[in-house]
């Protein structure tokens, strides 16, 4: 086969493959833009009114708060625990170090519905133990999500610290700098892409996490992506089309300032 | 803060709080969720204290759950041969090209990964339906004269859940290509060798450790399913995902849906292990 044709064969290979990963998406968002209710073949016109619906459906409006404060909540949090842990495990010879770095990467391999229902079981506990009224409430799927936020942030964060050669850290010391000095001052700076990759990948895992969360959430309480779940057991049509292509939007925005600060290429 | 020349003391320290956050929240609960799965389930009672085995008998006994397992087990090997055909070409054309869009392309691949699987099930369900895209096009060209039954298929769920899990194995394969020298490729032509021949003996035994961790994470993605195998399969579709939230959720049987959690678990881990075990082994024969 001459080179033109093969570099034609693979081209069309990996277009095809490219694809297949971004149909649904666009079949999602042209739906969103249908005339008619039903999702049916061709479209009988094109219409911007069901976007108009969508202030008016409670479990999304609703849906769409509770998932950005448990995901800035859960990021936030993520990001405090996952900093000081990743630089322990980089820098120091401490012993247990493969072991704590794989307990910590630990919530990436588990199941989401069965770490959904630990947490269901392990918070029902809790709340029995202490009266606390931690099922169906905010601060029960916050937590949940931080630990999924955790392995993302102790990912890229350990990824970026490995770059860093700590000789640079080690001269801020020499130099008379204190330990909190050199890392504001050094590591931080030298190490803001991969907190920046982890906070988004640790943000936009919480904000479209089901699973974990099925089990978590109460009446009333509902997360976007499961708010979406639920309606799309009973139906499809434009109305959630259009809050699917809202959040494609969302995420793909996010995606895109990221790629600003660190090259995706460098860390996924 | 340089911690090779401090003590193991800040250290400790540093890593501390996330370690307990990580053993309170997911080790403690996934060993209550252990213990329930032996607790005896009493209808109208609920839970009943007890020490038994009889919720891991049922589900091995039972020709009904053996088949959910069965089901899923098939699914996600399907779903992981797939993608690594389906993944192989596009992993290979993101890593070798220079086209100043390849953060675009990339953003494309992962982009998908973030929307969440409810709204990817969507778009198959607006393209599977009685009148959606698959059928109004067939029906269209005059291929068919009545619509296909693809909603609430196997097929139709082994195509969602390709498609969901496609992403982690082309980000997968791309990394190890990447770091694969072009010229190793260029000399297996510059021999003679035609393309299949470069791709068997030069890439494929290069790119082995991307192709391994590629098709673990897909298989275990795979068994773990949850929205697409419920939206694109339907209510009566069972796999092992949703079994384990309708026991626990719809049922109330907590021990055997605890049961249930750890035998997906137990068998997602094991036949990985199993896998990449004999993966290894043959790459040492080879």
């Amino acid at each position: 086969m001459p080179r033109h044709l093969r570099r034609w064969a693979l081209n069309g290979a990996a277009g095809l493959g490219l694809g297949f990963i971004l149909l649904p998406l666009l079949l999602v968002m042209w739906l969103a833009f249908f005339r008619q209710e039903i999702p049916s073949f061709p479209p009988e016109g094109y219409s911007l009114k069901w976007f108009a619906e969508i202030p008016g459906n409670r479990a999304f409006t609703s849906g769409f708060l509770l998932s950005l404060q448990v995901s800035i909540a859960a990021t936030a949090i993520g990001l405090l625990l996952a900093v000081p842990a990743s630089m322990a495990l980089v820098r120091s010879r401490l012993p247990l170090r493969g072991v704590l770095n794989t307990l910590l990467l630990l919530p990436l391999v588990v199941p989401g519905v069965v770490l959904g229902a630990a947490f269901y079981v392990g918070e029902l506990e809790l709340e029995m133990a202490t009266e606390w009224p931690l099922l169906g409430s905010t601060i029960g799927l916050v937590i949940a999500h931080t630990l999924v936020v955790i392995p993302w942030a102790v990912r890229l964060i350990t990824a970026s610290l490995g770059t860093l050669n700590p000789t640079i850290e080690e001269a801020a010391r020499n130099l008379g700098a204190t330990p909190l000095t050199t890392f504001r001052r050094i590591t931080l700076p030298a190490i803001r892409p991969g907190l920046v990759a982890g906070a988004l990948f640790g943000f936009v895992t919480s904000f479209g996490n089901l699973e974990a969360s099925l089990f978590l959430v109460g009446p009333g309480q509902t997360t976007l992506p499961i708010a979406i779940l639920q309606y799309l057991a009973w139906k499809i049509d434009p109305t959630v089309a259009a809050v699917s292509l809202l959040q494609i939007l969302v995420i793909g925005i996010a995606m895109l300032v990221t790629d600003r600060f660190v090259k995706l290429s460098q860390v996924v | 803060m340089s911690l090779g020349t401090q003590g193991h003391g800040t250290a400790a320290g540093l890593v501390t709080p996330a370690t307990i956050f990580v053993v309170l929240t997911l080790l403690v609960p996934l060993a209550l969720l252990f213990r329930y799965s032996l607790n005896a389930f009493v209808p109208g009672q609920f839970m009943v204290d007890a020490l038994t085995l009889e919720n891991y008998v049922k589900f091995f006994t039972d020709p009904f759950y053996t088949a959910v397992l069965w089901r899923t087990f098939r699914i996600a090997l399907l779903v992981t041969v797939i993608c690594l055909f389906v993944g192989f070409p596009l992993a290979y054309v993101l890593a070798r090209t220079r086209s100043r869009y390849k953060n675009l392309l990339l953003i494309g691949v992962v982009l998908p990964l973030f929307v969440g699987n409810a709204v990817r099930a969507a778009g198959w369900m607006v393209a599977f339906g009685a009148k959606g895209v698959v059928n109004a096009s067939l029906m269209g060209l005059g291929v068919i004269a009545t619509p296909l039954d693809i909603m609430f298929t196997e097929t139709a769920v082994i195509i969602g859940i390709t498609a969901v899990n496609l992403p982690f194995m082309v980000l997968s394969l791309q990394s190890v290509i990447e770091g694969i020298d072009r010229s190793v490729e260029e000399a297996a032509f510059n021999l003679g060798a035609p393309p299949w021949r470069m791709i068997g003996r030069v890439l494929v035994p290069l790119a082995a450790p991307g192709i391994v961790a590629g098709c673990i994470l897909t298989f275990i993605l795979g068994m773990n399913a949850y929205a697409t195998p419920v939206l694109i399969g339907g209510p009566r579709f069972q796999t092992m995902g949703p079994l384990v939230y309708g026991q626990f959720v719809e049922q109330n049987n907590w021990p055997f849906g605890g049961a249930i959690a750890f035998i997906l678990m137990t068998a997602t881990l094991l036949l990985t292990m199993a896998s990449s075990l004999l993966l290894r082994r043959r790459r040492v024969a080879d």
